[in-house]
Protein backbone atom coordinates (compact mmCIF):
# COMPACT_ATOMS: atom_id res chain seq x y z
CA UNK A 1 0.00 0.00 0.00
CA UNK A 2 1.28 3.14 -1.21
CA UNK A 3 1.74 5.93 1.51
CA UNK A 4 -0.75 8.41 -0.03
CA UNK A 5 -3.33 5.97 0.34
CA UNK A 6 -2.54 4.64 3.87
CA UNK A 7 -2.77 8.29 4.63
CA UNK A 8 -5.89 9.01 2.57
CA UNK A 9 -7.71 5.74 4.43
CA UNK A 10 -6.72 6.86 7.97
CA UNK A 11 -8.06 9.95 7.19
CA UNK A 12 -11.28 8.45 6.55
CA UNK A 13 -11.03 7.41 10.30
CA UNK A 14 -12.40 10.68 10.78
CA UNK A 15 -16.00 9.38 10.49
CA UNK A 16 -15.75 7.64 13.72
CA UNK A 17 -18.00 9.59 16.02
CA UNK A 18 -19.95 9.31 18.64
CA UNK A 19 -23.70 9.60 18.42
CA UNK A 20 -25.10 13.65 19.38
CA UNK A 21 -27.25 12.33 22.28
CA UNK A 22 -24.47 10.99 23.80
CA UNK A 23 -22.56 13.72 23.24
CA UNK A 24 -25.79 16.27 24.52
CA UNK A 25 -26.21 14.12 27.51
CA UNK A 26 -22.71 13.88 28.15
CA UNK A 27 -22.06 17.18 28.43
CA UNK A 28 -25.32 17.94 30.89
CA UNK A 29 -23.76 15.50 32.87
CA UNK A 30 -20.69 16.75 32.81
CA UNK A 31 -21.20 20.29 33.28
CA UNK A 32 -24.41 19.72 35.60
CA UNK A 33 -26.58 21.09 33.26
CA UNK A 34 -30.43 19.58 33.24
CA UNK A 35 -31.21 20.28 29.49
CA UNK A 36 -34.41 22.72 29.33
CA UNK A 37 -37.18 22.51 27.49
CA UNK A 38 -39.03 25.89 26.86
CA UNK A 39 -42.00 26.54 24.66
CA UNK A 40 -41.04 29.26 22.14
CA UNK A 41 -37.87 30.13 23.90
CA UNK A 42 -37.03 33.16 21.32
CA UNK A 43 -40.03 34.65 23.05
CA UNK A 44 -38.79 34.13 26.71
CA UNK A 45 -37.40 37.74 26.88
CA UNK A 46 -40.82 39.36 25.30
CA UNK A 47 -42.47 37.13 27.73
CA UNK A 48 -40.55 38.05 30.71
CA UNK A 49 -41.36 41.82 29.76
CA UNK A 50 -45.08 41.53 29.66
CA UNK A 51 -45.04 39.94 32.97
CA UNK A 52 -43.62 42.71 34.63
CA UNK A 53 -45.96 44.51 32.91
CA UNK A 54 -48.50 42.95 33.68
CA UNK A 55 -46.84 42.58 37.70
CA UNK A 56 -46.39 46.45 37.63
CA UNK A 57 -49.80 47.39 36.13
CA UNK A 58 -51.40 44.92 39.25
CA UNK A 59 -49.21 46.46 41.94
CA UNK A 60 -50.33 50.23 40.75
CA UNK A 61 -53.73 49.04 40.16
CA UNK A 62 -53.72 47.24 43.95
CA UNK A 63 -52.03 50.39 45.61
CA UNK A 64 -54.76 52.77 44.87
CA UNK A 65 -56.98 51.47 47.66
CA UNK A 66 -54.37 51.49 49.86
CA UNK A 67 -54.07 54.51 52.92
CA UNK A 68 -51.14 55.93 54.48
CA UNK A 69 -48.93 53.75 56.10
CA UNK A 70 -49.50 50.93 54.00
CA UNK A 71 -46.63 49.44 52.09
CA UNK A 72 -48.39 50.27 48.66
CA UNK A 73 -48.75 53.65 49.43
CA UNK A 74 -45.64 54.66 48.22
CA UNK A 75 -46.95 53.08 44.66
CA UNK A 76 -49.96 54.94 44.87
CA UNK A 77 -48.01 58.35 45.81
CA UNK A 78 -45.96 57.53 42.25
CA UNK A 79 -49.47 57.02 40.49
CA UNK A 80 -50.24 60.34 41.68
CA UNK A 81 -47.20 62.05 41.17
CA UNK A 82 -46.82 60.31 37.69
CA UNK A 83 -50.58 61.61 36.68
CA UNK A 84 -49.36 65.44 37.98
CA UNK A 85 -46.47 65.64 35.06
CA UNK A 86 -49.42 65.96 32.54
CA UNK A 87 -51.79 68.04 34.24
CA UNK A 88 -51.48 71.79 32.90
CA UNK A 89 -50.59 74.40 35.23
CA UNK A 90 -54.16 75.60 34.81
CA UNK A 91 -55.89 72.36 35.59
CA UNK A 92 -53.21 71.97 38.69
CA UNK A 93 -55.16 73.86 41.28
CA UNK A 94 -58.24 71.52 40.35
CA UNK A 95 -56.22 68.32 40.76
CA UNK A 96 -54.53 69.49 44.03
CA UNK A 97 -58.12 70.11 45.56
CA UNK A 98 -59.20 66.65 44.59
CA UNK A 99 -56.08 65.38 45.59
CA UNK A 100 -56.45 66.57 49.03
CA UNK A 101 -60.30 65.38 48.64
CA UNK A 102 -58.73 62.41 48.71
CA UNK A 103 -56.70 62.32 51.52
CA UNK A 104 -59.48 63.40 53.76
CA UNK A 105 -60.88 59.87 52.31
CA UNK A 106 -58.12 57.89 53.53
CA UNK A 107 -58.45 59.87 56.64
CA UNK A 108 -62.55 59.07 56.81
CA UNK A 109 -61.80 55.61 56.03
CA UNK A 110 -58.58 55.23 58.93
CA UNK A 111 -60.82 56.98 61.33
CA UNK A 112 -63.85 54.60 61.01
CA UNK A 113 -61.59 51.47 60.98
CA UNK A 114 -59.98 52.85 64.40
CA UNK A 115 -56.44 52.28 62.56
CA UNK A 116 -54.86 54.27 65.27
CA UNK A 117 -51.44 53.66 64.20
CA UNK A 118 -51.80 54.93 60.48
CA UNK A 119 -54.14 58.16 61.72
CA UNK A 120 -50.73 60.33 62.13
CA UNK A 121 -49.25 59.59 58.62
CA UNK A 122 -52.30 60.13 57.26
CA UNK A 123 -53.44 63.33 58.94
CA UNK A 124 -49.82 64.40 57.62
CA UNK A 125 -50.51 63.35 53.75
CA UNK A 126 -53.55 65.33 54.23
CA UNK A 127 -52.16 68.81 55.68
CA UNK A 128 -49.49 68.51 52.82
CA UNK A 129 -52.13 67.88 50.68
CA UNK A 130 -53.91 71.02 51.85
CA UNK A 131 -50.73 73.33 51.75
CA UNK A 132 -49.85 72.29 48.15
CA UNK A 133 -53.51 73.20 46.85
CA UNK A 134 -53.67 76.34 48.84
CA UNK A 135 -50.24 77.50 47.24
CA UNK A 136 -51.56 76.22 43.26
CA UNK A 137 -54.46 78.02 44.44
CA UNK A 138 -52.62 81.17 44.57
CA UNK A 139 -50.41 80.88 42.15
CA UNK A 140 -53.70 80.50 39.70
CA UNK A 141 -56.11 83.36 41.48
CA UNK A 142 -54.84 86.37 39.59
CA UNK A 143 -54.16 84.56 36.06
CA UNK A 144 -57.98 82.62 35.87
CA UNK A 145 -60.51 84.21 34.38
CA UNK A 146 -62.56 80.74 33.08
CA UNK A 147 -65.44 81.07 34.99
CA UNK A 148 -66.72 77.00 34.88
CA UNK A 149 -63.34 75.97 35.89
CA UNK A 150 -63.82 78.48 38.78
CA UNK A 151 -66.81 77.02 39.51
CA UNK A 152 -65.18 73.95 40.02
CA UNK A 153 -62.69 74.75 42.20
CA UNK A 154 -65.08 76.69 44.46
CA UNK A 155 -67.70 73.24 44.65
CA UNK A 156 -63.82 71.46 45.19
CA UNK A 157 -63.69 73.74 48.24
CA UNK A 158 -66.84 73.20 49.59
CA UNK A 159 -66.77 69.75 49.74
CA UNK A 160 -63.64 70.04 51.28
CA UNK A 161 -65.00 71.88 53.95
CA UNK A 162 -67.93 70.01 54.71
CA UNK A 163 -65.89 66.77 54.83
CA UNK A 164 -63.17 68.03 56.70
CA UNK A 165 -66.05 69.52 59.21
CA UNK A 166 -67.17 65.55 59.31
CA UNK A 167 -63.67 64.37 60.10
CA UNK A 168 -62.68 66.67 62.63
CA UNK A 169 -66.23 66.17 64.73
CA UNK A 170 -65.59 62.49 64.27
CA UNK A 171 -61.84 62.50 65.75
CA UNK A 172 -62.28 65.66 67.96
CA UNK A 173 -59.49 67.38 66.17
CA UNK A 174 -59.06 70.47 64.13
CA UNK A 175 -57.02 70.63 60.46
CA UNK A 176 -55.49 72.78 58.16
CA UNK A 177 -55.24 76.02 60.18
CA UNK A 178 -53.74 79.34 58.55
CA UNK A 179 -53.77 76.62 54.68
CA UNK A 180 -57.67 76.12 54.88
CA UNK A 181 -58.22 79.53 55.62
CA UNK A 182 -56.01 80.89 52.60
CA UNK A 183 -57.85 77.80 50.58
CA UNK A 184 -61.38 79.43 51.74
CA UNK A 185 -60.20 82.92 51.25
CA UNK A 186 -59.25 82.14 48.16
CA UNK A 187 -62.37 80.25 47.12
CA UNK A 188 -64.41 83.10 48.51
CA UNK A 189 -63.01 85.67 46.30
CA UNK A 190 -63.62 83.31 43.19
CA UNK A 191 -66.84 82.78 44.33
CA UNK A 192 -67.89 86.19 44.65
CA UNK A 193 -66.50 87.54 41.41
CA UNK A 194 -68.47 84.77 39.77
CA UNK A 195 -71.50 86.10 41.95
CA UNK A 196 -70.70 89.95 40.96
CA UNK A 197 -70.35 88.56 36.98
CA UNK A 198 -73.33 87.15 36.88
CA UNK A 199 -75.17 90.01 38.48
CA UNK A 200 -73.95 92.18 36.17
CA UNK A 201 -75.54 90.40 33.64
CA UNK A 202 -79.04 90.59 34.87
CA UNK A 203 -81.66 93.42 34.89
CA UNK A 204 -81.64 94.37 38.75
CA UNK A 205 -84.22 97.19 40.67
CA UNK A 206 -82.41 100.11 42.72
CA UNK A 207 -82.34 98.09 45.69
CA UNK A 208 -80.44 94.90 43.95
CA UNK A 209 -77.89 97.66 42.43
CA UNK A 210 -77.17 98.81 45.51
CA UNK A 211 -76.78 95.61 47.19
CA UNK A 212 -74.01 94.78 44.23
CA UNK A 213 -72.09 98.10 44.81
CA UNK A 214 -71.91 97.48 48.13
CA UNK A 215 -70.65 93.90 47.69
CA UNK A 216 -68.25 95.54 45.39
CA UNK A 217 -66.64 97.97 47.62
CA UNK A 218 -66.40 95.47 50.26
CA UNK A 219 -64.50 92.68 47.89
CA UNK A 220 -62.02 95.77 47.31
CA UNK A 221 -61.93 96.04 50.84
CA UNK A 222 -60.89 91.97 50.80
CA UNK A 223 -63.81 91.41 53.05
CA UNK A 224 -64.84 88.82 50.36
CA UNK A 225 -66.84 86.40 53.51
CA UNK A 226 -68.92 89.63 54.11
CA UNK A 227 -69.72 90.36 50.31
CA UNK A 228 -71.07 87.02 50.56
CA UNK A 229 -73.25 87.43 52.86
CA UNK A 230 -75.49 89.62 51.05
CA UNK A 231 -76.02 87.33 48.78
CA UNK A 232 -78.89 86.77 51.23
CA UNK A 233 -80.02 90.21 51.12
CA UNK A 234 -80.09 89.95 47.25
CA UNK A 235 -82.35 86.87 47.16
CA UNK A 236 -85.22 88.34 49.59
CA UNK B 1 -18.96 29.97 37.98
CA UNK B 2 -21.19 30.68 34.79
CA UNK B 3 -18.30 31.62 32.83
CA UNK B 4 -16.20 29.03 33.37
CA UNK B 5 -19.08 26.77 32.77
CA UNK B 6 -19.76 28.87 29.41
CA UNK B 7 -16.26 28.69 28.62
CA UNK B 8 -15.77 24.92 29.54
CA UNK B 9 -18.65 24.59 27.36
CA UNK B 10 -16.73 25.81 24.76
CA UNK B 11 -14.04 23.62 24.40
CA UNK B 12 -16.27 20.42 25.13
CA UNK B 13 -17.93 20.95 22.23
CA UNK B 14 -14.63 22.08 19.97
CA UNK B 15 -13.11 18.94 21.56
CA UNK B 16 -15.66 16.36 22.00
CA UNK B 17 -15.32 14.32 18.72
CA UNK B 18 -11.55 14.43 18.91
CA UNK B 19 -11.35 12.25 22.27
CA UNK B 20 -13.52 10.61 21.83
CA UNK B 21 -12.50 8.94 18.56
CA UNK B 22 -8.58 8.90 20.45
CA UNK B 23 -9.58 6.80 23.22
CA UNK B 24 -12.06 4.66 20.42
CA UNK B 25 -9.07 4.18 18.44
CA UNK B 26 -7.14 2.96 21.09
CA UNK B 27 -9.96 0.69 22.71
CA UNK B 28 -11.62 -0.35 20.13
CA UNK B 29 -15.44 -0.33 21.92
CA UNK B 30 -18.44 2.52 21.99
CA UNK B 31 -19.03 1.73 25.47
CA UNK B 32 -15.73 1.68 27.11
CA UNK B 33 -14.68 4.97 24.92
CA UNK B 34 -17.68 6.56 25.88
CA UNK B 35 -17.41 5.43 29.50
CA UNK B 36 -13.34 7.26 29.24
CA UNK B 37 -14.50 10.09 27.23
CA UNK B 38 -16.77 11.40 29.98
CA UNK B 39 -14.20 10.77 32.67
CA UNK B 40 -12.22 12.55 30.81
CA UNK B 41 -13.69 15.83 30.57
CA UNK B 42 -15.11 15.70 34.30
CA UNK B 43 -11.86 15.18 35.51
CA UNK B 44 -10.96 18.16 32.84
CA UNK B 45 -13.93 20.28 33.93
CA UNK B 46 -12.88 19.69 37.78
CA UNK B 47 -9.57 20.82 36.86
CA UNK B 48 -10.59 23.78 34.84
CA UNK B 49 -13.01 25.12 37.87
CA UNK B 50 -9.95 25.24 39.92
CA UNK B 51 -7.77 27.05 37.33
CA UNK B 52 -9.03 28.33 34.26
CA UNK B 53 -6.08 29.23 32.87
CA UNK B 54 -4.60 26.08 31.20
CA UNK B 55 -2.61 26.83 28.90
CA UNK B 56 -3.72 24.44 25.85
CA UNK B 57 -7.11 22.58 27.03
CA UNK B 58 -7.39 20.68 24.38
CA UNK B 59 -3.67 18.97 24.69
CA UNK B 60 -4.68 19.00 28.59
CA UNK B 61 -7.65 16.93 27.82
CA UNK B 62 -5.43 14.45 25.68
CA UNK B 63 -3.31 13.79 28.14
CA UNK B 64 -6.29 13.28 30.88
CA UNK B 65 -7.82 10.52 28.05
CA UNK B 66 -4.10 8.91 27.58
CA UNK B 67 -4.09 8.39 31.63
CA UNK B 68 -7.21 6.64 31.44
CA UNK B 69 -6.76 4.39 28.66
CA UNK B 70 -3.50 3.23 29.93
CA UNK B 71 -5.10 3.24 33.24
CA UNK B 72 -8.01 1.14 31.73
CA UNK B 73 -5.63 -1.94 29.87
CA UNK B 74 -3.76 -1.55 33.91
CA UNK B 75 -6.99 -2.71 35.40
CA UNK B 76 -7.91 -5.25 32.55
CA UNK B 77 -4.83 -7.15 33.19
CA UNK B 78 -5.23 -7.55 36.44
CA UNK B 79 -8.72 -8.42 36.03
CA UNK B 80 -7.62 -11.14 33.26
CA UNK B 81 -5.12 -12.46 35.84
CA UNK B 82 -7.78 -12.79 38.30
CA UNK B 83 -10.08 -14.12 36.32
CA UNK B 84 -9.23 -15.21 32.80
CA UNK B 85 -12.95 -15.60 30.97
CA UNK B 86 -12.74 -11.83 31.01
CA UNK B 87 -12.42 -11.47 27.13
CA UNK B 88 -11.24 -9.15 24.78
CA UNK B 89 -11.49 -5.28 24.91
CA UNK B 90 -13.10 -5.37 22.14
CA UNK B 91 -16.80 -4.55 22.17
CA UNK B 92 -19.12 -7.74 21.10
CA UNK B 93 -22.15 -5.36 19.55
CA UNK B 94 -20.27 -2.58 18.20
CA UNK B 95 -22.42 0.67 18.07
CA UNK B 96 -23.07 2.18 14.28
CA UNK B 97 -19.81 4.18 13.98
CA UNK B 98 -17.99 1.23 14.08
CA UNK B 99 -20.00 -0.70 12.01
CA UNK B 100 -20.12 1.51 9.37
CA UNK B 101 -15.80 1.17 9.88
CA UNK B 102 -16.14 -2.13 10.39
CA UNK B 103 -17.80 -3.05 7.19
CA UNK B 104 -15.22 -1.38 4.67
CA UNK B 105 -11.48 -1.68 4.05
CA UNK B 106 -10.66 0.92 6.98
CA UNK B 107 -11.29 -1.76 9.31
CA UNK B 108 -7.94 -2.99 8.60
CA UNK B 109 -5.91 0.21 9.54
CA UNK B 110 -7.89 0.53 12.51
CA UNK B 111 -7.10 -2.52 13.81
CA UNK B 112 -3.41 -2.42 13.08
CA UNK B 113 -3.32 1.20 14.44
CA UNK B 114 -5.10 -0.18 17.49
CA UNK B 115 -1.92 -2.76 17.94
CA UNK B 116 0.53 -0.24 17.42
CA UNK B 117 2.73 1.33 20.16
CA UNK B 118 1.09 4.32 22.10
CA UNK B 119 3.32 7.10 20.61
CA UNK B 120 2.97 5.63 17.31
CA UNK B 121 -0.74 6.10 17.23
CA UNK B 122 -0.79 9.30 19.17
CA UNK B 123 1.10 11.03 16.00
CA UNK B 124 -0.50 9.54 13.54
CA UNK B 125 -3.89 10.16 15.41
CA UNK B 126 -3.33 13.95 15.89
CA UNK B 127 -1.58 14.96 12.77
CA UNK B 128 -3.16 13.20 9.89
CA UNK B 129 -6.66 12.40 11.96
CA UNK B 130 -6.86 15.60 13.60
CA UNK B 131 -4.77 17.57 11.27
CA UNK B 132 -2.18 19.16 14.18
CA UNK B 133 0.81 20.29 12.66
CA UNK B 134 4.18 19.22 13.64
CA UNK B 135 4.70 21.90 16.22
CA UNK B 136 1.89 21.10 18.16
CA UNK B 137 2.49 17.38 17.81
CA UNK B 138 5.73 17.36 18.86
CA UNK B 139 4.60 19.77 22.10
CA UNK B 140 2.23 17.11 23.09
CA UNK B 141 4.34 14.28 22.94
CA UNK B 142 7.21 16.24 25.06
CA UNK B 143 10.10 15.71 21.94
CA UNK B 144 11.54 18.13 19.48
CA UNK B 145 10.11 18.69 15.88
CA UNK B 146 13.00 16.73 14.41
CA UNK B 147 12.50 13.90 16.38
CA UNK B 148 8.52 14.03 16.29
CA UNK B 149 9.23 14.04 12.45
CA UNK B 150 10.98 10.79 12.74
CA UNK B 151 8.61 8.63 15.10
CA UNK B 152 5.97 9.96 12.48
CA UNK B 153 7.41 8.49 9.88
CA UNK B 154 8.75 5.67 11.49
CA UNK B 155 4.85 5.24 12.83
CA UNK B 156 3.42 5.33 9.29
CA UNK B 157 6.32 2.65 8.32
CA UNK B 158 5.50 0.48 10.85
CA UNK B 159 1.60 0.77 9.75
CA UNK B 160 2.52 -0.30 6.50
CA UNK B 161 4.59 -3.09 6.72
CA UNK B 162 1.66 -4.51 9.88
CA UNK B 163 -1.07 -4.37 6.80
CA UNK B 164 0.99 -5.62 4.21
CA UNK B 165 2.02 -8.61 6.69
CA UNK B 166 -2.13 -9.28 7.30
CA UNK B 167 -2.80 -8.70 3.78
CA UNK B 168 -0.03 -11.72 2.63
CA UNK B 169 -1.30 -13.59 6.22
CA UNK B 170 -5.43 -13.60 4.62
CA UNK B 171 -3.87 -14.22 1.11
Amino acid sequence: MKEKELISQLQQLRQIEPSKDWVISTKNQVLGESPKFTLFPYLKPAFAGLVSVFVLFGLFSFAQSSVPGDFLYTFKKITEKGQAIFVSEQEKPQTSLELANKRLEELTKIAEANQVKKLTPAINEFQASLSEAARSLSRMEATSSDPVANKKLVEEVKKLDKNKQLVEEALGVVFGGQEFDELQEVSEKLEVKLVIDDLETRTLNEEQAEILNRMKELVEEGKYSEALGLLGELNQ
Amino acid sequence: MSNKRKEFSKIYDQCINKIYRFIFLKVNSQEISQDLCSETFLKGWEAYKNNPNIENPSAFLYRIARNLVTDHYREKARAQFVSPEMVSVIDPNPGLEEKSALNSDLDQVRAVLADLKEDYQNVIIWHYLDDLPIAKVAKMLNKTEDATRVTLHRALKNLRNEIDKREIKET
